[in-house]
């Protein structure tokens, strides 16, 4: 009932680009560039999404409607409105915390001056096309949004273009997360090729053994498609881009490259599940490229001392566990056939770190508004002066951390269980499960080293601290409401039997859903689950020993020579960056010469050449006309009698 | 009767005259008249062969290229007049301004 008006939900924030957008400066000067109109328009879209949220995930309806949109050549394009389990997990995360950032926003970007207008517009054009790339019920129709995302990403990571490092931030963005997008798009034309030109997810998913062309060919569609999640989601190897993507505004960086837009490319592969069941193969990339990121990225954030990009190494890991969990979780039932929690861990997950990473983004906000640097090494001891802040940044850590009660226990713990489950199958999925576990140990370390670093102990910088002040209250309210949900949404996701709605239609409800508490029970009766717990133990206690307590002396560490060397690589990206740049500069840019090279002399010079020759011809043939009349009388008499002649001799006209 | 290839030799040797007057005369006044010499050779053959079939047609096509000639040695004359006015010249030899 809810659901015939969820095409309405992306509208709102459209209109609120449009009126922000284009309806002048003047008209928003005085009202925080147009921050009413987008929070308004979002707060409509959102209390819109929660309703479809909760009939679909009351009704376990999948609701789908769509219009014909063009027909070329025999072939029907449609654009519609696909609305399942995991669309409306999305709905609320997406619209949900859209709305407690450009609520934050108003408070953050309050200095910004005019530029506030082009902030609201671009944030409400993002959430308006965010909504509607999760509502597509075709492959194609979520291709545009797709890429409008990218866009809203490129705009706001930009958003200080004057600032030459924001600006090439918000390129490499770009230009990185298109090596993706071309490979989705390759593989969306192997899906359109092989299900004979019909991209809905409705027709897909239920046919996908009319595929034509053969396992191969599905396989490597598949693998492209998840080429597209790589880009998007940031993981190995087209990482890069999401660390420099911080130069953008905080907010920018909670919403778009923490909690949503980040999360297309997991939610672009949990779509695909059904298809992509079929194709085991792919999915042991999946969990390969999730597990090693996973593991990978959250080295990276050890020693870096920029409170934003420990965050973003660390959002790049856990998407990694979400994929790892998408690509176990599949590959267990493409190989065993029975259902597994692995994709409802996956979606949780997804879930919950959309809440935590928000909220820890958002507290990191509100520590730069207050101390104006990213630097950790200047901050310290701030848990005086920012006390809300502190408090819930602590939340946040503890829930990444993975302690229960708290919501990323739950789904890292349930990834890594059926990882293990796994292995039983193929014996690759044990390295994944000391990937995720390592990692998690890791996790917890770099994350509370961040929090110990940025509000324990003395003031490294007394001028700084002098300064600061918590931050007012439009934004400590939104970071209490995402703390609660930080907390507690992986329980109550448990207990209120979300976890067995949130499954795969491939599944056909053949899941034996265990009632909240008895999976609790069950995961409490595992060892495994100890396994987690101490190694995040583990990970708090080493961040405290070393930077609290200081018993270890962290500098002992990093001054000694191996250490030295570690930390320059982890600083250096494992010269990731370097390499990028070389091969942007010394192989594009050379091939790119080459080709110069052959237009330049090649191409143009047989064009010169023939330009050449008519001139010369024209040259000559030009003293023909001397402007005597009896010359031009002779050549005619002469050409005349000479055809006559000829007709005469060869012509057999006699 | 006097046959037909008489009249085709004399309108021949009358065109060849005007053909060669045309491209070696100096003076425009006389390549004029030249040009009219080589349209009679042209009427010639129309007449003997409408007389040699017997058809009118030819006749008709005689009177028609008088016609025109006249016409058309009217015009010349005009533009030698006027171009003796400008330039002081018949001479066709020193007319050459268009050119490359």
């Amino acid at each position: 009932m809810f659901a015939e008006y969820a095409w309405l939900i992306p509208i709102f924030p459209l209109i609120a680009f449009v009126i922000v957008g284009f309806l002048g400066n003047k008209l928003f000067k005085k009202a925080e560039g147009g921050a009413p109109i987008a929070i308004i328009m979002a707060a409509i879209s959102c209390v819109l999404s929660l309703l479809v949220a909760y009939e679909t995930l009351t009704t376990g309806e999948v609701y789908k409607a769509s219009l014909e949109w063009m027909v070329v050549d025999g072939f029907t394009f449609n654009m519609g409105i696909y609305i399942d389990n995991l669309t409306a997990l999305m709905l609320i995360v997406v619209s949900f915390i859209a709305t407690l950032v450009v609520i934050y926003s108003v408070g953050y970007m309050h200095s910004e001056g005019e530029k506030k207008r082009r902030y609201y517009a671009i944030i409400s054009l993002f959430i308006g096309v965010m909504l509607g790339l999760v509502l597509a019920s075709n492959y194609l129709q979520m291709f545009i949004f797709w890429e409008l995302v990218g866009l809203c990403s490129y705009l706001l990571i930009g958003f200080w273009n004057t600032k030459p490092s924001a600006a090439s931030a918000a390129k490499k963005a770009f230009l990185v997360t298109r090596i993706g997008d071309i490979m989705l798009m390759l593989g969306l034309i192997i899906f359109f090729v092989g299900f004979k030109g019909n991209l809905d997810f409705d027709y897909i998913f239920n046919n996908v053994d009319l595929f034509t062309g053969g396992d191969s060919l599905l396989t490597l569609g598949t693998f492209l498609i998840f080429g597209g999640a790589i880009g998007k989601s940031a993981q190995f190897p087209l990482h890069d881009w999401l660390p420099d993507a911080m130069e953008g505004p905080t907010t920018v960086s909670a919403l778009i490259h923490a909690a949503t837009m980040v999360k297309a490319g997991v939610y672009l592969v949990a779509r695909s599940y059904p298809v992509l069941i079929e194709t085991p193969d792919t999915l042991i990339i999946i969990a390969a490229v999730g597990g090693f990121t996973a593991l990978f990225a959250a080295t990276m954030a050890l020693n870096n001392t920029n409170i934003k990009r420990v965050l973003a190494y660390s959002t790049i890991s856990q998407l990694g566990y979400m994929f790892l969990a998408l690509g176990a979780s599949g590959y267990l039932f493409a190989v065993s056939g029975d259902p597994n929690v692995g994709y409802m861990a996956g979606m949780s997950h997804l879930m919950n770190h959309a809440f935590f990473k928000a909220l820890l983004f958002l507290s990191a906000g509100a520590v730069i508004h207050a101390v104006h640097t990213e630097d950790m090494m200047r901050m310290g001891g701030l848990s005086k002066k920012l006390k809300i802040t502190s408090a819930v940044m602590l939340l946040g850590c503890i829930s990444i951390a993975g302690i229960p009660p708290f919501s990323g226990f739950w789904s890292k713990d349930e990834i890594l269980a059926t990882v293990f489950e796994t292995g039983a199958y193929n014996t690759g999925f044990y390295l994944l499960y000391a990937f995720g576990i390592i990692a998690a140990f890791i996790t917890a370390f770099y994350m509370f080293r961040l929090w110990f670093l940025t509000f324990s102990g003395k003031p490294r910088d007394q001028e700084i601290y002098d300064h600061a002040h918590e931050a007012p209250k439009v934004m400590w309210i939104p970071l209490v409401i995402l703390a609660v949900l930080a907390v507690g949404s992986g329980l109550a996701g448990i207990l209120l039997g979300m976890e067995g709605t949130i499954e795969p239609v491939a599944y056909l409800s053949t899941m034996h859903i265990a009632s909240g508490i008895d999976m609790i029970v069950d995961m409490f009766q595992h060892p495994l689950t100890y396994v987690s717990i101490i190694v995040a133990v583990l990970g708090i206690a080493v961040a405290y020993l070393m930077y609290y307590s200081k018993t270890i002396d962290p500098a002992r560490i990093s001054e000694s020579k191996v250490g030295k060397k570690l930390g320059n690589v982890l600083l250096a990206r494992y010269g990731f960056t370097a390499g990028y740049d070389l091969f942007g500069i010394k192989v594009i840019y050379g091939i790119s010469k080459a080709v110069d090279w052959f237009d330049r002399n090649i191409i143009d010079g047989v064009v010169k050449l023939i330009s050449l020759i008519c001139t010369l011809v024209g040259k000559l043939l030009r003293f023909v006309q001397n402007g005597l009349v009896q010359t031009y009388a002779s050549i005619v008499v002469v050409g005349v009698s000479l055809v006559v002649i000829l007709l005469l001799a060869f012509g057999g006209m006699f | 009767m006097i046959p037909l290839e008489w009249f085709l030799c004399l309108s021949a040797i009358l065109f060849v005259i005007g053909a060669v007057g045309v491209l070696t005369k100096r003076n425009a006044i006389i390549v004029l008249m030249c040009v009219e010499l080589m349209l009679n050779a042209a009427n010639i053959n129309f007449v003997a062969f409408s007389s040699y079939t017997g058809g009118l047609t030819g006749q008709v096509f005689a009177v028609f290229a008088i016609a025109i000639a006249a016409a058309e040695v009217a015009v010349g004359l005009a533009i030698v007049m006027t171009l003796y006015k400008a330039r002081d010249t018949v001479n066709v030899d020193e007319v050459k301004l268009l050119r490359w």
